[in-house]
């Protein structure tokens, strides 16, 4: 059985927050389609069909020409930061004081290969953005961006984020997306991932981690 | 029949509203009122409003006018309630921009769950249409899921309804005549004929990946027309035989207030 959802109304993920991925794609930014690195953080949303829990099972994407199972999909981990009061453009100094606490969001998708459009049949799939295991309280996190986020499949290290390589940290990315939209308690930032989104196969149990905040547990469920 | 969301007296009301004008809240009771009252203020007209899906450069015109070839496939991006507001309700414009347009667009509304959903069998999980008025700030526009949160995802500038017309309602959705006007004036005209791909479609397509759900909207972009914006400006989106959305612009500071 799985646990329930955590996410309420709106699920908020930063891409192209690790400033080692941004350093060795410079070039790539600066040709078309791009033209120019981005100036503000690059965010996406998981939509709510796409929200689910610890221990759930993670459905293997279909390819949307052939209908036949994907041949490739990957795996992120983030921090998520839980808002926890009505959030409108608040200064990154008083923007912690707007999270009740963390917790971990997992992004399955299909392989990022571009940037330039919205990612609607890589990202949106049903079921592919697990968060939990649960909310640990912001007052037991005393700085959550000296935190590390590690992945893990079938007890194998794949992956440390270290989140001070995150180019705009925590503070800076709530100020900021407060000032585009205003944020209400349940709605959940996934603040960064590794710029290498790790590849999984059919049957893989995920472990994302991050120490003090916990471990969200993941199985790829089977090619249909 | 037409659906909305009202207050009225204090009270947030769903009401019914015939071919006649005549207004019935959901509790059953005749409210003697004209559909233009001032007395009522208009809410969005989805009540648990899920995913907004929204369309950009979905009509061949308007793709010419922005200097882009017309898309292969459909050019979708998401949006949430947070950007939702009523007919004769105010949205924003930021402070220190140059362009910000208006975009009236058809929006289909999703009445059923689906998921694997064919073409022909789509209208079946549309519960009705409405009218939205997508802005777009193009000073925020950069290449990185582009059209990016920044300039599609602020607060208020998603005006929607006044109400719901019923999918059995509207034989041909794209056979409807779209204006814009800005105080008064047409700015824009088009038909939702010119749309590239259409709400059968567009269904099918989202369905390949991910479950649709009652609530979720889709917004399917605009024709050639658009043009600036500026606080104290009027603005009415009209589809034919859906209905006419109003909506004044204000300053950043006006909109915030004290959070400005």
């Amino acid at each position: 059985m799985s646990a329930p959802i955590l996410v309420n109304s709106k699920l908020i993920c930063v891409a192209l927050n690790d400033s080692d991925q941004l350093k060795k794609m410079a070039a790539t930014f600066n040709e078309k389609p791009y033209v120019k690195p981005p100036t503000q953080p690059v965010l996406y949303y998981k939509p709510r069909n796409t929200w689910s829990a610890a221990e759930a099972e993670i459905e293997w994407a279909t390819d949307f020409n052939s209908g036949k199972p994907a041949a490739e999909m990957v795996v992120g981990a983030s921090l998520g930061v839980v808002i926890c009061k009505e959030t409108c453009r608040v200064t990154p100094e008083e923007a912690l004081s707007y999270v009740g606490g963390y917790t971990i969001v997992a992004d399955y998708s299909l392989p990022e290969k571009t940037y330039f459009r919205p990612d609607i049949k890589g990202k949106c799939l049903d079921g592919s953005a697990p968060v939990g295991p649960e909310i640990v309280p912001a007052s037991e996190v005393s700085n959550p961006d000296a935190l590390t986020v590690t992945i893990s499949i079938n007890g194998e290290a794949k992956d440390s984020f270290p989140l001070c390589r995150m180019e705009h940290d925590v503070a800076t990315l709530v100020s900021i997306i407060s000032n585009i939209m205003t944020l209400q308690k349940g709605e959940v930032i996934a603040v960064g991932f590794t710029g290498d989104r790790i590849s999984v196969k059919p049957g893989d149990a995920v472990s994302a981690s991050i120490a003090g905040v916990g471990t969200l547990n993941n199985t790829l469920g089977g090619a249909v | 029949m037409r659906h909305a969301r009202i207050i009225y007296k204090g009270e947030e009301l769903a009401i019914d509203i015939d071919a006649d004008n005549k207004i019935t809240t959901d509790a059953g009771a005749a409210l003697d009122l004209p559909v233009d009252s001032d007395e009522i203020t208009w809410l969005p007209p989805v009540k648990e409003p899920g995913t907004i899906f929204a369309l950009g450069i979905n009509y061949a015109d308007h793709a010419t006018e922005l200097a882009f070839e017309p898309p292969k496939e459909p050019l979708i991006f998401i949006k949430h309630a947070n950007t939702l507001t009523g007919h004769k309700q105010v949205s924003y414009r930021p402070d220190n921009i140059d362009y910000q347009h208006y975009e009236c667009e058809l929006v289909a509304v999703i009445g059923k769950s689906g998921k694997h959903i064919k073409r022909e069998d789509a209208l079946d999980y549309v519960a009705g249409y409405t009218v939205c008025n997508d802005f777009a700030i193009r000073d925020y526009l950069e290449n990185y899921y582009r059209p990016n949160l920044r300039v599609k995802s602020r607060d208020s500038l998603l005006p929607m309804g006044p109400w719901i017309v019923d999918t059995a309602d509207i034989p041909d959705a794209n056979a409807l005549k779209l204006t814009t006007t800005v105080n008064g004036k047409v700015t824009q005209e088009g038909s939702t004929k010119d749309m590239i791909f259409n709400v059968p479609f567009v269904i099918e397509y989202l369905s390949k990946v991910m479950t649709l759900n009652p609530g979720d909207m889709i917004c399917t972009g605009t024709p050639h027309g658009i043009v600036d914006c500026q606080p104290g400006d009027t603005i009415v989106c009209t589809i034919e035989d859906i209905c006419a959305l109003e909506t004044r612009m204000v300053s950043e500071q006006e909109y915030y207030g004290d959070k400005y």
